[in-house]
């Protein structure tokens, strides 16, 4: 029995040794979800990315000089639009305060820079440089001061994992802003599609996509990008939306993290409605 | 132990590190080349098959671990890289395949089929065009790292002139 056993392994090792580890990955592919192995997952890149980050800064000198240039110009523009938002500012509080409507407070923003970039044609995650001590968790949005980036994934306690809106895994609801039209966003592995949008839809290039206010995952509207293109699917009864993001992702520096998570209270009383 | 068995581990932390933080300066329009492939691809054909599936298995859990991809993707890729590599490994063809141009042959080879099986987890959808998501999603990535690997090749030569 041995013997055979022996005879075995030595005509076919490379082919056993080959069919055992794919094996392996395939088991490991089906447990993503399970605890153990996201608990793993985030103190292995949680320590790679303490030398990562240091790694990171060294290359991002270069880079600084050209992103000042044209930072300085867009703080310019700001300026001006931020002095014309005082003024709407000013006139909306008078309006809702005559109308009697509650005022929205303002979002807690935390800045962060990215350490590292894991960039494939289907799967790019970004690296930040803060974590769950700084009270990030996952499901929170990431963004640019063009748009959105992505969606925290992992943390842990000094670094955060985020899924970019270039990532397969990622659907988001968005909703045209002025035609108020809402879809899921996803990448196709080519480009930012909302998908599944029945042609009756009024959608036109150069329309402006903003995420939905009925997100699961993220409670308030930030900017996505723009109409590109409307293609028809295959079945032919559908359109494809292609959207030109506002932010690219991979020259994306620094980014904020919205600190909220969708509100528990609206959780809560949506699941009593679907419970009852 | 032997060193060579730790030679690989040693090795992937730079690797790793330059695929992380390097190559997205040199991404084009999101395509880049894989240097974790390239170095599987050289571990196996001066090591043997075995030995190359094993650092493929090995260099796709720590990279999926370390980079938030979906654990097992690069796992599984790798592996089957590292082992089609291996068929280009031996005592008779390791000087052929390995400080020739025929090395980015190979490299093209495996990343080829390495990024066919990673884009099977990630993009196959009903509204995906089959050739043009091989184009897109395994043939331009390949191509970009099979010419990256031709330093592997050069740089030696050169110094050995040197």
């Amino acid at each position: 029995m041995f013997k055979l056993f022996s005879n075995v392994w030595n005509q076919f090792k490379e082919y056993l040794v080959l069919l055992s580890l794919v094996l392996i990955s395939l088991s490991i592919l089906t447990q993503n979800n399970n605890p153990q192995v996201q608990k793993v997952r985030a103190l292995a890149f949680g320590g790679f990315a303490t030398v990562t980050s240091v790694f990171y800064d060294v290359f991002n000198i270069t880079q600084l000089k050209n992103e000042n240039q044209v930072l300085r110009k867009l703080n310019a523009e700001m300026m001006i639009q931020v002095s014309m938002l005082r003024e709407y500012g000013i006139l909306n509080r008078e309006l809702k305060s005559m109308l009697g409507i509650k005022d929205t407070t303002s979002l807690p923003l935390l800045p962060a820079t990215i350490v590292s970039k894991s960039l494939s044609i289907t799967q790019n995650t970004i690296t930040i440089n803060a974590g769950s001590n700084e009270g990030i968790k996952p499901g929170m949005p990431v963004l640019s001061y063009r748009g959105l980036v992505g969606i925290i994934q992992t943390c842990s306690e000094n670094f955060s994992i985020a899924r970019t809106i270039k990532n397969v895994d990622l659907k988001l609801t968005v909703k045209n802003e002025n035609k108020r039209l809402n879809g899921i966003l996803k990448w196709d592995g080519e480009k930012l599609v909302i998908v599944d949008v029945p042609r009756t839809y009024d959608f036109d290039v150069g329309d402006r996509i903003v995420t939905s206010e009925i997100s699961s995952i993220i409670p308030v509207p930030i900017p996505v990008g723009i109409v590109a293109k409307i293609e028809e699917d295959k079945t032919g009864l559908l359109n494809l939306i292609q959207i030109k993001p506002f932010e690219e992702v991979l020259s994306v520096e620094n980014v904020f993290i919205l600190m909220l998570v969708e509100n528990a209270e609206k959780d809560n009383l949506e699941l009593n409605f679907y419970n009852r | 132990m032997k060193i060579k068995y730790l030679i690989p581990l040693f090795v992937f932390v730079p690797v790793a590190l330059i695929q992380l933080t390097v190559i997205p300066f040199v991404s084009i329009q999101g395509v880049v080349p894989n240097l974790l492939l390239i170095t599987v691809v050289y571990f196996s054909i001066s090591n043997g098959q075995i030995f190359g599936t094993v650092t493929g298995a090995s260099y796709g859990l720590l990279f999926d671990l370390i980079s938030g991809n979906l654990v097992g993707s690069n796992m599984l890729s790798l592996t089957v890289a590292g082992f089609i590599a291996g068929y280009f490994s031996g005592e008779t063809r390791r000087e052929k395949y390995l400080y020739t141009y025929s090395f980015t042959l190979v490299v093209f080879i495996s990343a080829l089929l390495n990024a066919m099986i990673f884009s099977f987890f990630s993009v196959m959808d009903f509204n995906t065009n089959f050739v043009q998501a091989l184009f897109n999603h395994a043939l331009l990535p390949s191509i970009y790292t099979s010419i990256v690997s031709i330093l592997v090749v050069i740089i030696p030569y050169k110094r050995a002139f040197d």
